[in-house]
């Protein structure tokens, strides 16, 4: 508790001047590879949910209104920017892009929602290609995410239980 | 009522103002000093008037076990303050010199004191009580020394008229004042604690995350009492001056008073240094320290008396 | 007139009250850097203080928890109006990673009312300090909700049983919009 020594470390600190960043009058340099806000590609995407199967907060939902059609919602409320749906898209669709200046009074500002049409096999006309002919009767690979309540619903079958048309009727095992 | 009477009020009403104005520059200057030696840019310097604007819009919540109690208190504890303020001679005579003593100066600033006290009691909760036992161990210690420094003042002036007592008594008397030096130094290293500043800040913010005796307020009740620190710390400034520097009180008119609030800028300058370059002591260290100090107050008393 | 000037006085010294719900701790690190020298927030005349009465703005993080939620909605009615909350974090706007965990109820919009969302993991002190201008007015908002369209709904369904000879083409005979 000498005398000296605050007098000493004043004077460094005084030394230093001022070092506060003007921020929100001057904008700031983002390091490289700095991950932000993730930006959705619409004319390159392929639905194939990848990012929707790899994002750990389940924040990417996706709903198949009928076999052409595919809805992928991106709410960005739970988005950690952790930059693995961008990792594992295939067509490089999701770029990380640097913005950081998020903050918004409306939650719903967030939200990316893209629905695509799905391009359907030349011979029989389905967008998925089951293992068998059966399995492709039961209509494996679509998925129904509860858009309403923004909930993820995983089933291990991909099976659809609502009959879709009056005169199909699919027996399910 | 006679013309004295009146300009006296008037001399009065112009005290208070001029002390309800400049506190919060006070302030506004120390915080933005201390931001400055942590090399950072403050807030700026009329901040203080900013929050208590603020706060006086505030809804007021009132929460405690004693809600009468705690409206009293916030009003009395701004109105004891003032009332010294119309006591003490800020750079110019205070106005209600012939309307008390010493002795009514030591329990006015007591009475402040006990404000706090009070203001923890009213609230009721846990925190509150700790932070007032802390405060109340605190000014046991301490508000003897301020009695001490002033009646060494007296006992070398021969009187406890406040004209004569305030204007560098300790100094009086044939030879070195020996027990005037030991006083002004005391003073000198107890000032933190009477303006409530870090080192000795224990009561309000030991309970650093919960506030202390404040807890429980909000609004309008917590803007008195905001105000009634800030106005603290210009109180003790013009005792401690008027006590122990009083070196250029007698220039003529103007550059008395010029020199007066020179010296206040400077005892608040030294107090922001201290403030912003120390931690805070806790409880134990803080009373051994002022017990030491008023030991040494008692044997510069006893030098007083006998003449030195 | 004085109510008028209180009012206007409250965009320029905000105090602040942190409440940590059951968060990581990463946004209260992030927090507590924008009070240091480099990120100075004092200068908006930002001061923390440690009670809720005396706070106009508490800033929530972590998301809202079995254990907290009682808490955290006391805390929010212990502040005097007029009051902000700031929800700080992934966690604290929409739940986080852990959004359907056994503790956590869900984001705190589900415990008491957001006025400002600033989501990241954890966001950086620059993106709060972004959050602070937004609601102090001083910038505007950079995000909107964007929609992709590549095909209108309701696109037409056509049935096998529905098709009939027509020349050299096939005409569909009852078009039915799913």
């Amino acid at each position: 508790m000498s005398l000296m020594s605050k007098l000493k470390e004043t004077a460094i600190c005084l030394g230093a001047g001022r070092v506060t960043l003007p921020y929100p009058a001057e904008t700031r340099p983002v390091p490289d590879q700095f991950r932000g806000r993730p930006i959705f590609d619409a004319t390159r995407c392929i639905g194939c949910a990848g990012c929707a199967n790899n994002c750990p907060a389940r924040e990417i939902l996706v709903f198949d209104v009928c076999q052409e059609v595919r809805i992928l919602k991106y709410l960005g409320r739970r988005c950690t920017y952790c930059g693995r749906c961008a990792d594992v898209c295939p067509e490089k669709a999701i770029k990380m892009s640097q913005e950081f200046e998020n903050a918004t009074p409306q939650i719903g500002d967030l939200h990316q929602g893209l629905e695509l049409f799905m391009s359907t096999c030349q011979r029989c006309g389905r967008c998925f290609k089951g293992p068998s002919i059966l399995e492709a009767l039961k209509m494996k690979g679509y998925r129904f995410d509860d858009l309403e309540n923004d909930r993820w619903i995983f089933r291990s079958n991909g099976y659809m239980k609502d009959p879709v048309a009056d005169d199909i009727h699919i027996e399910l095992d | 009522m006679d013309s004295n009477t009146l300009w006296t009020i008037a001399r009065g009403a112009l005290n208070v103002v001029l002390v309800l104005l400049v506190a919060p520059l006070c302030q506004g200057i120390l915080r933005k000093l201390t931001a400055r030696i942590q090399s950072r840019q403050g807030p700026p310097v009329l901040q203080p008037y900013f929050d208590l604007l603020k706060l006086l819009g505030k809804e007021d919540i009132e929460a405690g076990e004693v809600p009468v109690v705690q409206r009293l208190v916030a009003f009395l504890s701004l109105a004891s303050i003032l009332t010294v303020g119309c006591l003490v001679p800020l750079g110019f005579a205070s106005p209600l010199n012939a309307a008390g003593d010493v002795i009514l100066l030591i329990y006015l600033l007591t009475l402040c004191s006990v404000c706090t006290l009070l203001a923890g009691l009213a609230a009721g909760s846990t925190y509150s009580l700790v932070g007032i036992s802390r405060e109340m161990m605190t000014m046991i210690t301490l508000e003897p020394l301020l009695a001490a420094a002033l009646i060494v003042g007296a006992v070398h002036a021969n009187s406890l008229r406040l004209e004569s007592v305030l204007a560098g008594s300790l100094y009086f008397g044939s030879g070195l004042p020996w027990s005037g030096i030991i006083m002004a130094v005391i003073i000198l290293l107890a000032f933190q604690a009477f303006v409530q500043r870090i080192p000795f800040d224990i009561s309000e913010a030991e309970t650093e995350l919960m506030e202390g005796p404040l807890m429980e307020y909000s609004g309008p009740k917590l803007a008195l009492f905001k105000y009634t620190q800030m106005i603290k710390l210009i109180i003790y400034s013009a005792v401690f001056i008027s006590l122990c520097v009083p070196w250029g009180g007698d220039a003529p008119y103007g550059l008395a008073f010029l020199m007066f609030w020179i010296k206040i800028f400077a005892v608040i300058l030294l107090v922001t240094l201290v403030a912003a370059t120390h931690a805070r002591y806790r409880i134990d260290q803080a009373i051994r320290y002022f017990a030491a100090m008023l030991g040494t107050s008692f044997f510069a008393l006893l030098l007083a008396s006998y003449g030195h | 007139m004085l109510k008028n000037l209180c009012q206007k006085m409250f965009g320029r010294s905000l105090w602040v009250y942190h409440a940590n719900s059951g968060g990581c701790n990463g946004c209260d690190i992030e927090v507590l850097n924008v009070l240091t020298p480099y990120y100075d927030v004092e200068r908006f005349g930002i001061k923390l203080v440690g009670s809720p009465r005396h706070a106009d703005v508490m800033l929530c993080q972590g998301p809202a928890m079995r254990s907290t939620a009682q808490a955290l909605r006391r805390a929010y009615e212990a502040m005097p109006a007029p009051k902000l909350v700031f929800a700080i974090g992934s966690c604290a706007c929409g739940g986080g990673i852990w959004f359907d965990s056994y503790p956590v109820i869900g984001p705190v919009e589900k415990v008491i009312p957001v006025n400002f969302y600033i989501p990241g993991c954890p966001p950086r002190p620059e993106a709060i300090i972004y959050g602070v201008a937004v609601a102090l007015g001083l910038v505007d908002k950079k995000t909107a909700p964007v929609e992709f369209k590549q095909v209108e709904l309701p696109i037409p369904q056509y049935h096998p049983s529905d098709l009939r000879e027509g020349g050299k083409f096939v005409v569909y005979e009852k078009l039915e919009k799913v």
